[in-house]
């Protein structure tokens, strides 16, 4: 009976077959779409490092004046001031890491003429930022916790610049020059994918930056700030100081430096009271004139309210989703249209015996089938979207971006396939459910008599 | 009329009718939301430069030795620069044209109430305008010996002058001559002289996304900060300019202690201004298009498909007297009406579209003009795509009524 079923079913699909081809390519078409907002998003919302994302966490302290607006999340909330910083990295925290992360930028150069130097985004930190985020390491590794109390000349190369400095040889013992600074090389990164550039809360999709160095060393030797500053309390035009007046800055209440925790899974509370321990030695002090506040958010977090304020790809992806359901809306009435002509032979068949049942197999048999063909075809076009929208950033971004920098967020995986799959065959089923009852309706040889 | 039959007939064929009438509205919806973001963001796009951006170079060199003498190797770049074959002039240029930065602001009073006028401050010496080629509208260019040159912090003064774009002219004295009338650069600052009024040029997308593309003025200064040491834009003969970045640049590298960041063409600053906008607008374009034509190969193929299923009606109007014309007609009138009720409830589903999209964007975006042309162009299509098949419908003979069936 199966087998008589899906014949008829494929002989009313070759009906009319140009019928048909407009409802698989509708479907495919719309699928196409909705696939590739779905998994541009898929892929950009996944986590960063996400086995130890839990743990680390933004650190934060409200020591604004009394008049500062509430803040009821951490993306309106200020950074870490310069006394801050280095207060918080000098308590000892058991089983807690801490690190500090401002970007910087600087001319790397190497005593070879013949390789002109390069403009380098560099990021100032300390040596715990290796090992709590788990950066992976090419040659060497990260600098020793000395360096940074005398901020040593020494850097951290990722595997870009080591490639244009030094040809992607193991580079570690020798020099480069950061501007006009000699420091020595102690490690060069590995590929790093981090999804989403969190550490300097930008959140952007790129790579690691081009090269760390010790934070003292870039305070030693004024590079330049490349923040924001959430200034009180001062006179001086916040913007100046990202190249001017070091010395007052440090002793000034801006806020300016990401600052991070590695706290254990389990264990928030000591970390917490300690912030608030010294949030009171310093409120005796005359700051933190207001109510006891930090925020403490770990990655995972972070990312929900980032990806909450996305304009333009929700957009987007509304525009998809109402496009899937016109395609789908399109499918259906034709496929109504093409079920309704067949009540007489149906009518006909239950007269002769046939039961409800296996004129149910019949049309669910076409229907999945569209599904599936659906699916097959709008998995290709979703391959073609994605590398569409990788072609369409690429222009975006003028080509300062390399595909192998943008292909992953630009590629389904497995559960996506799978998931387009679903959608099409779920989908056609559920909008050929209507047709689908209309026809098994038919009542026996009511069709019959002539008209 | 034969309102009544179509109406019978829809009533018979309620689902379909249904769904003719869900599609069209949700087609407007999508396709006038697209369209309203699109006009959106084009709007003040690829307006003229006024410039002759082809033949311009601009190149961004940066001391990381701050011990160089910076004023005597602006002297020496320029010199080096202009004797190259091919230029023509050259000029420091505290900014790009379509990549000003952020808007400044230009007062008409020294008081601390004075209105804010944005705009773009360029700075350059004496042969800017020769650079850029802006021509005279009034007054006259800097002289020579009017140019203030300095490191930033160690300028004793700002310029008592300056030059205004056409466009700031009629924005800060709309019924005034501008010549000769002051303004404050600063709140509070130093008066400045306006000298001259000069042809309008682009500023940059700041200002370009809020119509206010030619806001733009002229101080004859040549300043540097440490780590922003000017950058220079070169007028080269037509159609060199792509084959001399690689001169220019090297030639820049002849100092030590410098990077050269960018020598590039101001096409490509141009193509960076837009391609965002572009980039999002034509990709909307595209997926609307795709999605007018499934919505009329849809409709297409549904009515020939159920044109095909009333062969026997159509035949027995005609053999009961009724024109081809008659039976095109109906089957337009049909689809005329379905698609009227989803325009209705479309431009509903438009109206709150357009809302949200206003509220994510930021920017108001509704203008109904584009969504009753959008309506107006559905309408269009559908009943193209009714009308051929129903034409074909429209061929059938009288006769076919009386053959058994």
């Amino acid at each position: 009976m199966f087998a008589y079923n899906a014949k008829l079913a494929f002989k009313s699909l070759n009906d009319r077959p140009s019928l048909t081809v407009l409802m698989v390519a509708a479907i495919a078409v719309g699928l196409g779409l909705f696939m590739t907002m779905l998994t541009l998003g898929h892929q950009s919302s996944k986590i960063p490092i996400p086995h130890i994302s839990q743990q680390i966490h933004l650190v934060q302290l409200d020591n604004r004046e009394v008049t500062a607006d509430d803040v009821d999340n951490f993306n309106d909330m200020v950074d870490l001031t310069y006394q801050d910083t280095n207060n918080l990295l000098n308590l000892d925290i058991a089983g807690a890491e801490q690190t500090l992360a401002w970007n910087t930028y600087g001319i790397l150069n190497v005593e070879q003429q013949e390789i002109q130097p390069q403009r380098s985004s560099v990021v100032a930190t300390n040596h715990a930022f290796f090992s709590m985020f788990e950066v992976p390491f090419l040659y060497g590794k990260g600098w020793e916790s000395d360096a940074d109390q005398f901020g040593q000349a020494v850097i951290v190369l990722s595997k870009a610049s080591n490639d244009y400095l030094f040809g992607g040889i193991n580079s570690v013992g020798q020099q480069v020059r950061l501007n006009t600074q000699v420091l020595t090389v102690v490690g060069v990164l590995d590929d790093w994918f981090l999804v989403r550039k969190f550490y300097d809360r930008s959140y952007r999709q790129a790579g690691p930056d081009e090269a760390f160095v010790p934070s003292n060393f870039a305070f030693n030797n004024d590079l330049p700030r490349n923040a924001r500053f959430d200034c009180w309390s001062t006179t001086n035009n916040p913007r100046k100081f990202s190249t001017n007046y070091l010395t007052e800055l440090k002793t000034s209440e801006c806020a300016w430096i990401t600052f991070w925790a590695k706290l254990p899974q389990d264990n928030k509370q000591d970390y917490q009271a300690q912030l608030g321990q010294y949030i009171d030695t310093q409120k005796s002090l005359g700051r933190f004139p207001r109510d006891n506040q930090y925020f403490l958010t770990n990655i995972n977090d972070q990312l929900i309210i980032i990806n909450g304020s996305g304009g333009r790809q929700e957009m987007l992806g509304m525009i998809s989703y109402m496009f899937f359901a016109v395609c789908l809306i399109n499918a259906v009435s034709i496929l109504l249209a093409k079920f309704m002509r067949r009540t007489k032979e149906v009518s006909l068949r239950r007269a002769l015996g046939a039961k409800k049942r296996t004129i149910l197999q019949q049309h669910l048999i076409e229907v999945i089938f569209i599904g599936v063909i659906g699916g097959l075809l709008g998995i290709g076009f979703t391959y073609l979207g994605l590398q569409a929208m990788l072609r369409v950033n690429l222009y975006a971004s003028d080509y300062r971006n390399t595909v192998a920098e943008l292909m992953p967020y630009h590629q389904m995986d497995w559960e996506m396939i799978m998931a387009a799959f679903s959608v099409s065959v779920g989908c056609t089923l559920l909008v050929g459910l209507y047709p689908i009852w209309r026809i098994c309706n038919v009542s026996p040889a009511s069709q019959l008599k002539a008209q | 009329m034969e309102f009544r039959p179509i109406f019978l007939s829809i009533k018979h064929n309620k689902a379909i009718a249904l769904l003719v009438i869900i599609q069209v509205a949700i087609t407007l919806t999508v396709l006038s939301g697209s369209l309203l973001m699109t006009t959106s963001t084009l709007k003040e796009w690829n307006l003229p430069s006024g410039i002759p951006h082809h033949n311009i170079i601009s190149a961004v060199p940066q001391f990381y030795d701050l011990d160089v003498d910076v004023r005597q190797s602006v002297v020496d770049d320029m010199a080096r620069i202009k004797s190259l074959s091919g230029v023509i002039n050259v000029s420091p240029a505290s900014q790009r044209p379509f990549e000003a930065q952020g808007a400044q602001q230009v007062y008409l009073e020294a008081t601390k109430e004075a209105q804010e006028y944005d705009t773009n401050v360029f700075t350059g010496n004496a042969n800017l305008h020769k650079v850029l080629e802006l021509s005279l509208i009034e007054g006259r260019f800097f002289r020579e010996d009017e140019i203030i040159t300095g490191k930033r912090d160690e300028l004793s003064s700002t310029p008592p002058i300056v030059m205004i774009s056409e466009d700031m002219a009629k924005v800060l004295f709309p019924d005034n001559n501008a010549l000769g009338k002051t303004i404050w650069m600063e709140k509070g600052g130093s008066p400045a002289e306006i000298i001259g009024i000069y042809s309008n040029f682009m500023n940059g997308e700041r200002l370009n996304y809020f119509g206010q593309s030619y806001r733009t003025v002229l101080q004859p200064l040549v300043t540097w900060e440490n780590r922003n040491d000017p950058s220079y834009l070169i007028r080269v003969e037509a159609g060199m300019a792509e084959g001399m970045l690689e001169t220019i640049r090297s030639e820049l590298y002849k100092i030590d202690g410098r990077y050269v960041n960018r020598v590039e063409v101001l096409t490509r600053v141009q193509k960076r201004m837009y391609d965002g906008r572009g980039s999002q607008s034509i990709m909307l374009l595209v997926i609307s298009f795709v999605l007018l034509l499934i919505t009329a190969f849809g409709m297409a193929g549904l009515v020939s498909f159920l044109v095909t299923q009333r062969q026997k009606q159509i035949g027995t109007r005609r053999a009961l007297g009724a024109t081809k014309w008659d039976v095109v007609r109906y089957f337009m009138l049909e689809n005329g009406i379905l698609t009227s009720i989803g325009i209705i409830i479309g431009l509903v589903l438009s109206i709150a579209f357009a809302f949200v999209l206003t509220e994510d964007s930021g920017a108001n975006i509704l203008d109904m003009g584009y969504i009753f042309a959008t309506a107006f162009f559905i309408i269009v299509i559908n009943q193209l795509a009714v009308y051929f098949p129903a034409k074909r419908a429209a061929n059938v003979e009288p006769a076919i009524v009386t053959r058994a069936a």
